[in-house]
């Protein structure tokens, strides 16, 4: 017995000698870590949601009363552009992937992402392009035009400053870490699981991330081509969106929505995929209907392909179309209504543990079914045509957008904090935090329905006394900065908690997916044996926990020879080889370098010298591979 | 029926180097899909089309290049097999004889395309824009595929391991997939004319 926990303890110290990272700088710039890279990502991420907020209240204040002068219109116009903008992609999504990155390894119980090095050249270039999108405030330039951006209001007549190719250019190249992003998920998820986890015992998450990133690897393209063809229009006068030319404005519409509309589910995918971990967690049970949830994740992400066009019900398209989407906007509440009967059924037939994770997600429940409600009315074309481009618009986008993915998104903070620092956060401060939130949230965001179908447009910098609106936007703005506030306790808790907080242990929750089978903060290993895993809530088993141990005193499946981890099967997840994993690599960080470059040239319209900054792109691409995998 | 009876039968699993292409090859499908949906949506919004005056495409000098192009799929299959027995001169060759042809199509299709602008550039017209922009978007592909290849010469001269092997399989499914490509956007572009 003895003997072979000598020899434990020797293969648990060779792996942490193969996957120990030196400190320092270099390592800094070439770690493929997918815990520190999704770190990154959710501190990052945030910090563009304080920027959001920033506008976010600059906005409110300025609405607070009618006639304000705290900023002007053409400010108004860049601050609203810049919080969607910021919000939908340099928060939700980058945010999500954090936590994706984080934990979708170790759920699975793998090693590492499919593809570490994209994996943090993903993570340069998101942190390059976000620093492209906001430099345009050092010019006054930011984009200006919404975050939909429609022409012809884009294009270089009415905006000809460089607003818009900040926006063009800045998505282009934010695309790239994206859809690196999707395709890294997508095998890391279908080929790198524990063997013994086939694709039926997969965690929700999981499920939600594949979702997710097959949406964004068919739907981004199309708002890349529309960024391309307004670019082309703008700087060498194509003429696609030009009515005079033969062109359509439409047609950006349509571009921009087969894109965007898929995008709520990007947004609001991953979201789910938390609650759907949380729920069992604070239930104490395992979900209602696995696969039902599994199915509704996966249909939905299709269906969100089919309903574009329930965004330009205002814009005189053909009744017979209009219908047609009307009814898919209608059918693509069943998977939705599935999920919220799934987690309800759990929720009540399971012993709920209210803390402050399951707080904010019974806070989603709510939040989220009232803008779904909000949502079907939108389905009815008549009552669309109504309240478009209005205040109930906002009220509605807020409620399934920060209700559907910021609420998940605190909930995953505070359920997720234990595991990434290894201490709790307080709960009393937490649940304090979370009132201030919620009430907050709908104190600021109610009232703008009401407001909404009293008419105020949505976009307006300033309005006039006496039209009914003055106590809504009071109201608001207070709401704005009471979420403020609950916000600010979140980020105090969090940072007192860092340093201050109990010991959390490998499973302070009592949880029933992997990342919790492993210590807090995980080794960087993450496991020290490929994990067994015979049912859909592996850390519920606790037989193969203890088969976990002695896989590692008879050195089995330790994978103590290199870098390794294994790969498995898409569908049963039977062992199919062992992987030698990349270590540290300048080039991910390089190559986002060079693209910084070459957006920036291409950016200030030098574009021979963007040619030319592009063989800096093929160095470090031919750098990258320089190195292979040692096999014979 | 006890595990151990079951039969496992199944192919040779594919790596993860070319899970990632094929996700690869799926999202510039799905820009090219975006594209080609662009050419019809703004052909159905005009009465004549080509419109201005600019006459229809013509046929057979399309049609051969895009043949050429095409065939370029079987040296690209012997050279996955080749690489897959091992063989590494057979494999040279066929990407080098792959990678010849492939840059004589570009070379033929840059000299289309210059002489069209002669007729009507991008800014002519919304039709301009969209022919260009889908025949430069098709040839930057083309050009992608030759860039891969002549990287795969450089890398197998001495030696194939099983990494360049995963790299040759990876590079072939991508150049296939550029000249599936090839065949839609002719037939998009020469739809006028059909």
């Amino acid at each position: 017995m003895a003997a072979t926990d000598i020899a434990a303890a020797e293969r648990v110290e060779r792996l942490e000698r193969l996957w120990a990272e030196p400190h320092g700088l270099w390592t800094f710039l070439t770690t493929v870590d997918h815990k520190k890279i999704g770190k990154r990502y959710l501190v990052t991420a945030f910090a563009f949601f304080v920027l959001a907020g920033a506008e976010a209240l600059t906005m409110r204040t300025q609405l607070a009363q009618p006639g304000e002068r705290l900023v002007g219109p053409k400010e108004f116009n860049q601050l609203f552009s810049m919080h969607g903008i910021t919000m939908i992609f340099l928060f939700v999504t980058p945010m999500l992937s954090g936590f994706g990155n984080y934990f979708v390894p170790l759920m699975i119980g793998a090693r590492d992402m499919a593809f570490p090095r994209m994996n943090a050249l993903s993570y340069w270039i998101f942190l390059g392009a976000g620093f492209f999108m906001y430099s345009s405030f050092l010019f006054q330039l930011a984009p200006n035009d919404g975050w939909f951006n429609y022409v012809p209001l884009s294009d270089s007549v009415f905006t000809p400053e460089r607003n818009i190719d900040f926006y063009n250019l800045g998505l282009l190249f934010l695309t790239i870490s994206t859809t690196a992003g999707a395709v890294n998920f997508i095998v890391t998820i279908l080929r790198m699981r524990a063997p013994g986890m086939s694709i039926n015992r997969m965690p929700l998450f999981c499920w939600a991330l594949l979702a997710t990133s097959l949406s964004v690897i068919f739907a981004l393209p199309a708002l890349s081509a529309a960024n391309i063809m307004l670019e082309l229009q703008r700087k060498f006068g194509f003429h696609f969106f030009d009515v005079k030319k033969g062109g359509d404005p439409l047609l950006w519409q349509h571009l921009f929505w087969i894109f965007g509309h898929p995008d709520v589910y990007i947004i609001f995918l991953p979201a789910i995929g938390i609650v759907s971990t949380i729920i069992p967690t604070f239930s104490r049970r395992p979900v209602v209907a696995y696969t039902w949830v599994a199915l509704a994740t996966m249909s939905t992400g299709f269906i969100g392909f089919g309903v574009w066009v329930h965004h330009m019900f205002a814009t005189g398209l053909p009744q017979v179309t209009m219908i047609f989407y009307s009814a898919a906007s209608m059918l693509i509440t069943i998977p939705s209504g599935v999920q919220v009967f799934a987690w309800t059924a759990t929720v009540l037939t399971g012993r709920p543990v209210l803390r402050t994770p399951m707080l904010y997600v019974l806070g989603f429940i709510v939040v989220f079914v009232v803008g779904g409600v909000t949502g079907v009315m939108f389905a009815a074309i008549p009552f669309d045509q109504q309240v478009t481009d209005s205040y109930f618009v906002v009220a509605h986008f807020h409620y399934v957008l920060f209700g559907g993915a910021v609420f998940p998104i605190f909930a995953a903070i505070h359920y997720w904090f234990p595991k990434i620092t290894g201490r709790m956060m307080s709960e009393r401060l937490g649940v304090v935090g979370f009132w201030i939130f919620f009430v907050g949230f709908n104190l600021t965001f109610f009232p703008m329905h009401i407001s909404g179908l009293l008419g105020m447009p949505r976009r307006v910098w300033t309005y006039e006394h006496g039209l009914g609106w003055d106590v809504y936007n009071l109201l608001s703005t207070i709401g704005a900065f009471t979420l403020a506030l609950g916000i600010l306790l979140v980020v105090v808790n969090v940072l007192l908690s860092l340093s201050g907080g109990p010991l959390a242990g490998p499973d302070p929750w009592g949880a029933n997916t992997l990342e919790w089978a492993t210590t807090s903060p995980p080794p960087d290993y993450n496991f020290p044996v490929v994990p067994t895993v015979r049912s859909a809530n592996p850390n519920w088993d606790p037989a193969d926990r203890l088969e976990d141990e002695r896989r590692l005193r008879e050195g089995s499946y330790v994978l103590d020879d290199g870098h390794e981890t294994p790969a498995t099967t898409v569908l049963d997840a039977d062992v199919d080889r062992v992987l030698a994993m990349p270590s540290e690599s300048p080039w991910p960080f390089a190559l986002a370098l060079a693209l910084t470059i070459f957006f920036t040239l291409f950016l200030v319209a030098h574009f021979v010298f963007a040619a030319i900054s592009s063989v800096l792109i093929f160095a470090a691409l031919l750098g990258w591979h320089a190195t292979e995998p040692q096999q014979s | 029926m006890t595990e151990q009876a079951i039969v496992v039968v199944r192919e040779e699993p594919r790596p993860n180097g070319w899970w990632g292409m094929l996700l690869l090859i799926a999202t510039e499908a799905s820009l090219f899909g975006t594209l080609i949906a662009t050419y019809f949506y703004l052909r159905f919004e005009t009465v004549a089309w080509p419109p201005d005056g600019i006459a229809e495409p013509k046929l057979l000098r399309p049609l051969v290049l895009t043949a050429i192009l095409v065939f370029t799929s079987v040296p690209m299959w012997v050279a996955v097999q080749a690489a897959r027995l091992g063989r590494r001169g057979l494999l040279w060759a066929n990407l080098l004889a792959a990678l010849a042809i492939g840059a004589l199509y570009l070379w033929f299709q840059a000299d289309l395309l210059r002489k069209n602008a002669l007729l009507f550039t991008p800014r002519t017209d919304a039709y301009g824009s969209i022919y260009y922009t889908l025949q430069v978007a098709h040839a930057a592909h083309v050009f992608a595929g030759l860039l891969l290849n002549a990287w795969l010469l450089s890398k197998i001269w001495r030696r194939v391991t099983v990494c360049r092997l995963f790299g040759v399989q990876a590079v072939a499914l991508y150049w296939h997939f550029v000249n599936a490509l090839a065949v839609v956007v002719v037939l998009t572009i020469l739809s006028p004319s059909l």
